[in-house]
């Protein structure tokens, strides 16, 4: 499953990243692969999304999150 | 004191870090200077310096903008980069890093410490890390690293002095993080961290909630929500635009009064004659017209320093991304467009934070339409000409309806060039949105005071300087004409049979056509009369190409002939201006339309055009900014006089 498919409030654990350049970037951000990430919100237009892990906070777009590969929380 | 200092040679530090770590924060309260500091990432774009010093030792400081990783995204990014790459052995690199997030900010020192430099590593935010009721053990975080550690809060200046002191007293130090460090892979990446959450794990407890960013957590709720977010955001604009057109007049009318004091007690104080004309009517009409102005300018800088200053900005760029993406922009292009309301320059330097080129060239193109302050005078000075200040529409002031329409026409014609844009301008970059959440924070009014104050200064003294210069040009070319063309007027008028004090107004007004102003106004004339303009609109619209405020000065020095005894306002003296050929009023509702959309949409400030020249590195840009404004202008004040007339 990837990111862009996690519900609003649901989290996941990061498995991989399958862009050099974002997953780099990313992991600079404080989501790393086999940390948790959390979908905070979804913006009213869809897209972009607000993610956490730990206190980290970012706002990604949904086309990068096609490419981080999750597992979900049950 | 060259004794002193040149005891010892100077040393260099370089400040970096994580973005919003407080690095400029920490730079001001070395240096004393007042670099620009605000609660999102990516405030500073450019590198900047300052000096201290230090017990006789003089110290440079370099502050740099913020970044991740030395792996960068963008065009800031890649600034921090290359400096610090290329910085000197023996310069001290000063890591600022916030202390609540140990784990994530060291990655970059992890960095910098295998590029084999000398680092000095500085915990910021230690209230924070008290309030959040989290405790760092220092002594063994400063060994597991090998590695200096200063605590220090940058916005109290405590720790400033050790911190001072520590970079006084560094001794050189050979150290390493990772053994082998080969390439920039996600393997690497990986491998620093895991090292570095180890390490934080050993040292770092946490007793309780972290209560920043659960406060964070419940506002954003609010802020981003589905419908509240948008209508927050709406509603504080509104309310930004009411406080700076309605309240702020109070204030304004008291400047408007004491000016003409002034003017009127120092036009008696000097000799009647042509320098006396010079003085009152050139530039301290042209002064008065900008000091009235300073109110306003004022409130605008206080509410977009407040919304940068509280977290808030990031927020509205998540709301907007989807929205400006339509228009090939980026929804980190909103901060650049919000502060071109108050000036399209720092705007557009803001605009380096956007990764994609392409994004990044359009938000620069377009930000100089979003009306900028120095555009108020003018709106305000034409606006008066045609509707008179009681006027209202249903329960909304004309005028500010009015001024408020040549903002959305502003706005809304930006949105629609960048979108012309975004077709022609072809680009196989990706776009991206990755945008750090602050955590809130409370505005900081001396901030707020320190910005409104620099920034009112920069209006009055750069725009005032440029106004001295142009009222002096101007006055020199309306005062002098090629051969003997003002004697020759002279005689023509010797035997008139008209009265004395009539007699001169018409030698005033007709040496003014056949000065060297006039002939420049007289050149583009024709150019500019199927816009409504006759040849003293078309000299302000020159001289107000060096700037827009110069606008109010210029009418004031063409339309001073003819009013020997100054008793007129600008205003009243405009209202009074006839064709000279037809003998009809110039200022109708055609004209002034006209001259405001023109005002609206032409490119004419220097200073933003050098600005463009640098940040894309090529004359091209800023050639097309001039000439699709200028045809936007032409265009629209051509189509809107012909409407009205
Ligand atoms: N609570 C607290 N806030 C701080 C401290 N130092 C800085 N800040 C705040 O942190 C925010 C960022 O400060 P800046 O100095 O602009 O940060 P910067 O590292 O220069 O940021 P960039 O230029 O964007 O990389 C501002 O809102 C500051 O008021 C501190 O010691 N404690
Ligand atoms: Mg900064």
């Amino acid at each position: 499953m990837t990111l862009d498919q996690l519900p609003e409030n649901k989290t996941g654990i990061i498995k991989q990243i399958n862009d050099k350049n974002l997953a780099i970037q990313l992991l600079a951000m404080g989501f790393i692969l086999g940390g948790e990430v959390k979908i905070e919100r979804i913006a009213p237009l869809k897209d972009p999304i607000l993610i956490t892990s730990g206190t980290n906070y970012i706002s990604i777009r949904k086309s990068d999150a096609k490419n981080i590969d999750i597992n979900p929380d049950l | 004191m060259p004794t002193i200092s040149s005891k010892n040679k100077p040393k260099n530090i370089v400040l970096i870090g994580n973005p919003n770590t407080g690095k400029s924060t920490l730079f001001n309260s070395l240096t004393g200077l007042n670099q620009k500091i605000g609660n999102f990432p990516g405030v500073t774009v450019d590198k900047k310096t300052g000096s201290f010093n230090y017990k006789g030792t003089k110290i440079n400081v370099v502050d740099l903008p913020g970044t991740y990783s030395l792996a960068p995204n963008s065009e800031d990014e890649r600034v921090a980069k290359n400096y610090i790459e290329n910085t000197n052995k023996d310069d001290l690199i000063i890591v600022v890093v916030d202390a609540t997030n140990l784990k994530r900010n060291l990655l970059l020192f992890s960095q910098i410490i295998d590029l084999d430099k000398q680092v000095l590593l500085v915990l910021n935010m230690m209230d924070l890390l008290q309030k959040n009721k989290q405790e760092i053990n220092f002594d063994k975080l400063s060994k597991s690293l090998n590695c200096p550690i200063i605590p220090i809060n940058a916005i109290l200046n405590k720790g400033i002095n050790q911190l001072k002191e520590a970079v006084y007293n560094y001794k050189e130090n050979k150290n390493s993080f990772l053994i082998n460090n080969s390439s920039k892979t996600i393997d690497e990446t990986m491998l620093r961290i895991n090292k570095i959450n180890k390490i934080v794990d050993d040292v770092f407890t946490e007793n309780g909630k972290n209560k920043s960013y659960l406060l964070t957590k419940k506002i954003d709720n609010i802020v981003t929500h589905k419908v509240y977010g948008y209508l927050i955001f709406f509603g504080i604009l509104l309310f930004i635009f009411q406080a700076i057109f309605s309240w702020a007049s109070y204030p304004m009318d008291l400047i408007d009064n004491g000016f003409s004091l002034l003017c009127d007690y120092v036009s008696t104080l000097l000799p009647e004659g042509i320098a006396n004309d010079l003085i009152v009517n050139g530039i301290l009409a042209g002064l008065g017209g900008i000091v009235i102005f300073v109110p306003q300018i004022a409130i605008l800088f206080a509410f977009i320093t407040i919304l940068e200053d509280t977290g808030y900005m990031s927020r509205v760029s998540f709301l907007m991304d989807r929205i400006l993406r339509q228009f090939g922009l980026n929804g980190k292009s909103v901060i650049p467009l919000l502060s071109s309301t108050a000036c399209a320059i720092p705007a557009i330097m803001g605009a380096r934070t956007i990764a994609n080129y392409k994004e990044r060239l359009i938000t620069i193109m377009v930000a100089p339409l979003i009306s900028c302050s120095a555009r108020i005078p003018v709106y305000t000075i034409l606006i008066a000409l045609i509707v008179s200040e009681d006027e209202s529409y249903g329960i909304f002031n004309l005028q500010g309806l009015l001024v408020m329409g040549l903002y959305l026409l502003g706005f809304v014609t930006a949105l629609l060039s960048a979108w012309v844009m975004k077709l022609i301008i072809k680009s196989k970059e990706k776009s991206t949105f990755t945008l750090e959440m602050p955590v809130y924070r409370a505005p900081r009014w001396k901030n707020v005071g320190f910005e409104i104050l620099s920034k009112v200064k920069v209006f009055l003294f750069d725009a005032g300087k440029i106004i001295i210069a142009i009222s002096i040009i101007l006055w020199v070319l309306s005062s002098y004409a090629p051969g003997n063309k003002f004697e020759e007027i002279n005689e023509k008028y010797s035997n008139s049979s008209l009265d004395k004090s009539e007699t001169n107004v018409l030698i005033a007004s007709d040496k003014l056509e056949a000065s060297y102003a006039g002939i420049i106004g007289k050149t583009i004339e024709p150019a500019i009369e199927p816009l409504g303009f006759d040849w003293k609109i078309g000299i302000s619209l020159v001289t107000s190409f060096a700037a827009r405020e110069v606008f109010v000065g210029t009418m004031a020095t063409l339309y001073s002939v003819g009013d020997a005894d100054n008793t007129l306002s600008i205003r009243e003296k405009m209202m009074a201006a006839t064709n000279h050929k037809t003998g009809e009023k110039i200022y109708t509702k055609a004209t002034t339309f006209s001259l405001l959309i023109f005002y609206v949409f032409a490119m004419q400030c220097m200073a933003t055009l050098a600005i463009v020249y640098r940040e894309t590195n090529s004359i091209k840009w800023p050639v097309i900014q001039v000439v699709y404004m200028g045809a936007l202008a032409y265009l629209s004040s051509l189509l809107v006089y012909s409407i009205f007339s």
